[in-house]
């Protein structure tokens, strides 16, 4: 019984360091370095900010 | 190619990119197409099993002579329906195409994604069956059988695949926050789903170990595989659709990382009195508190980027659908956090509050934020407009106000409930006569929520069959110049 609950302890420690391993992974890649154009990545000139891109249909 | 470069003038700048955009929403066409109207399908199936297990909570006497549609049966057909149908395959399609968007390139293997649709579709179909065969495998979440595990799994397989490729060959320099979501969505799930099949299949786990096993997994579905993928929508629906860039970047990446951190501890909350080990329930507990501050964080930002816009939701469906499941993710994870303290829940465990809780999330939440999602992305797909602006009030106020009864009502009954039950002077009999009215309140909001998504449904199928106006660009909504909300069946 306390192995089992032990190793499920283990396992959502284990996905937890998944999560702080992308974490380091993503600073070492400078990821978070420039963040004002990684905001503005879904804008492009064709559909620059400051355009609604949703309506409802006219009919 | 090289013929068509000789022939066609280079395009401008700005035409190309618009070129590149039509390129990559149409590479997604089959895929995401084939996995929504699956998604549609089974919101539909799910539905009507809704409806028949609610009624049965307050006319025991419906329906009893059916052996297959008995409520142990009917409800967890329906769970899986929604979960592993409606939930999964609209959150896959959606999952999809935003990693399209958001790398740039086109999705790839154009044969072998939409036959992960199928095999998903025969996969759900066969654990349906299997449960209202009577062949439950009786734990939460998981009822189908085990055998459908390595179905999932191939599925899985080829998205990851797919997302990896994308990721690696992507033409955007930087990352998106959404991506983040997605990535932890998609790593996240199998390694889930895998863990749970071994943990919960294994002669060591019995008794109440399972029930450990079982609230890890049940509650990490909700929380590692739907909140990012409908968080990741959120992020990027919202600053798409109103043309402004998220308010605070900085604190978009926080709650991602928090959520990361944090959720995959919450699980134990769901056996708070049971016969664990107290340390076990108590990690869960933290857990929950300390998720405060990604909600806190996701809240506030999407509140602040949507300050001074509200004026749209009046004008698009996807926006209306989208704000809606943000805020009731705001609302369920406050909830869900108090939930979690021992006093608390020593009321609520139990009780109609739990499943009024539930369905706030994976609901009022989630599943609204994938009709906004689908309102955005068919029809740059399928290069149709939505027959009907009708259809869609119809379908939005339908499941909103549903939605709406639904909560209050089983969230009242639920909670007295909870106290009548503690105190040992009450009747049981007495509690049990106390929820009937609110359990026919349930009931009339299933049909509302019902009667959305046929709306919804037609609404699909009409789009499918390119009833509307033909859109000749994938976002030609509102054209460049034109005043933002000008449409004129666009008030309400």
């Amino acid at each position: 019984m306390a192995a089992f609950y032990i190793a499920l302890w283990g396992l959502a420690a284990l996905l937890g360091a998944t999560a702080v391993g992308a974490l380091v992974w993503a600073i070492r890649r400078g990821e978070f370095e420039q963040l004002r154009e990684a905001s503005m990545s879904i804008f492009d000139d064709e559909e620059p900010v400051g355009e609604v891109t949703d309506r409802f249909p006219r009919n | 190619m090289a013929s068509t470069a000789e022939t066609i003038p280079p395009p401008a700048p700005e035409e190309r990119e618009r070129l590149t955009r039509i390129q990559i929403d149409r590479s997604c066409r089959q895929t995401v197409v084939w996995y929504y109207a699956s998604a549609v399908f089974w919101l539909l199936a799910g539905s009507a099993l809704a409806l028949i297990a609610s009624i049965k909570m307050h006319s025991p006497e419906f329906l009893a002579d059916q052996e297959w549609l008995t409520f142990g049966r009917a409800r967890p057909a329906h769970l899986a329906a929604m979960i592993y149908g409606w939930g999964s395959m609209a959150g896959v399609g959606t999952l999809l195409w935003l990693q399209a968007r958001l790398t740039r390139t086109r999705l790839p293997f154009p044969t072998l994604l939409p036959a992960t649709a199928v095999i998903w579709n025969l996969t759900v179909a066969f654990g349906m069956i299997a449960i209202l065969a009577g062949y439950s495998t009786s734990i939460e979440w998981i009822e189908i059988p085990p055998a459908t595990a390595v179905l999932f799994g191939f599925c899985i397989a080829v998205i990851i695949a797919a997302s990896v490729r994308m990721f690696r060959q992507r033409e955007s320099k930087h990352t998106y926050v959404s991506q983040w979501y997605l990535f932890g969505a998609i790593f996240w799930f199998p390694l889930l789903y895998v863990s749970a099949q071994i943990f919960l299949h294994t002669p060591a786990a019995a008794g109440a170990v399972k029930a450990a096993a079982n609230w890890w997994f049940a509650h990490n579905v909700l929380g590692l595989w739907f909140t990012p993928i409908g968080l990741a929508t959120v992020y990027y629906l919202i600053p798409k659709v109103i043309g402004r860039p998220v308010h605070s970047y900085h604190l978009s990446l926080l709650g991602f990382w928090t959520l990361a951190i944090f959720y995959n501890w919450a699980g134990t909350h769901h056996l708070i009195g049971g016969p664990l080990p107290a340390w076990l329930i108590t990690v869960g507990i933290v857990g929950s508190m300390m998720m405060f501050v990604p909600v806190v964080t996701v809240a506030v930002n999407h509140h602040l980027t949507m300050v001074g816009h509200f004026h749209y939701l009046k004008h698009s469906p996807t926006l209306r659908f989208v704000v809606y499941g943000a805020m009731c993710y705001t609302a369920v994870s406050f909830q869900g956090s108090l939930q979690s303290l021992r006093s608390v829940n020593e009321v609520s465990h139990f009780t109609h509050y739990t499943i009024a809780h539930a369905h706030l999330g994976v609901y009022a939440f989630f599943t609204m934020v994938m009709f906004g999602a689908i309102y955005y992305v068919a029809p740059r797909l399928l290069n149709a407009e939505w027959h009907s602006a009708g259809w869609i009030r119809a379908h939005f106020w339908s499941t909103a106000v549903g939605m709406a009864v639904y909560w209050l009502g089983l969230t009242w009954a639920g909670w007295e409930q909870g106290r009548m039950m503690n105190d040992p002077r009450v009747p049981f009999l007495d509690i049990v006569k106390f929820t009937v009215p609110w359990l026919w309140s349930r009931s009339a909001a299933g049909v509302l929520m019902t009667i959305g998504h046929l709306s919804f449904a037609w609404l699909f199928w009409n789009i499918l069959r390119q009833r509307g106006a033909y859109l000749p660009g994938p976002t030609l909504l509102v054209r460049k110049g034109e005043p933002a909300g000008a449409a004129a069946g666009g008030g309400e």
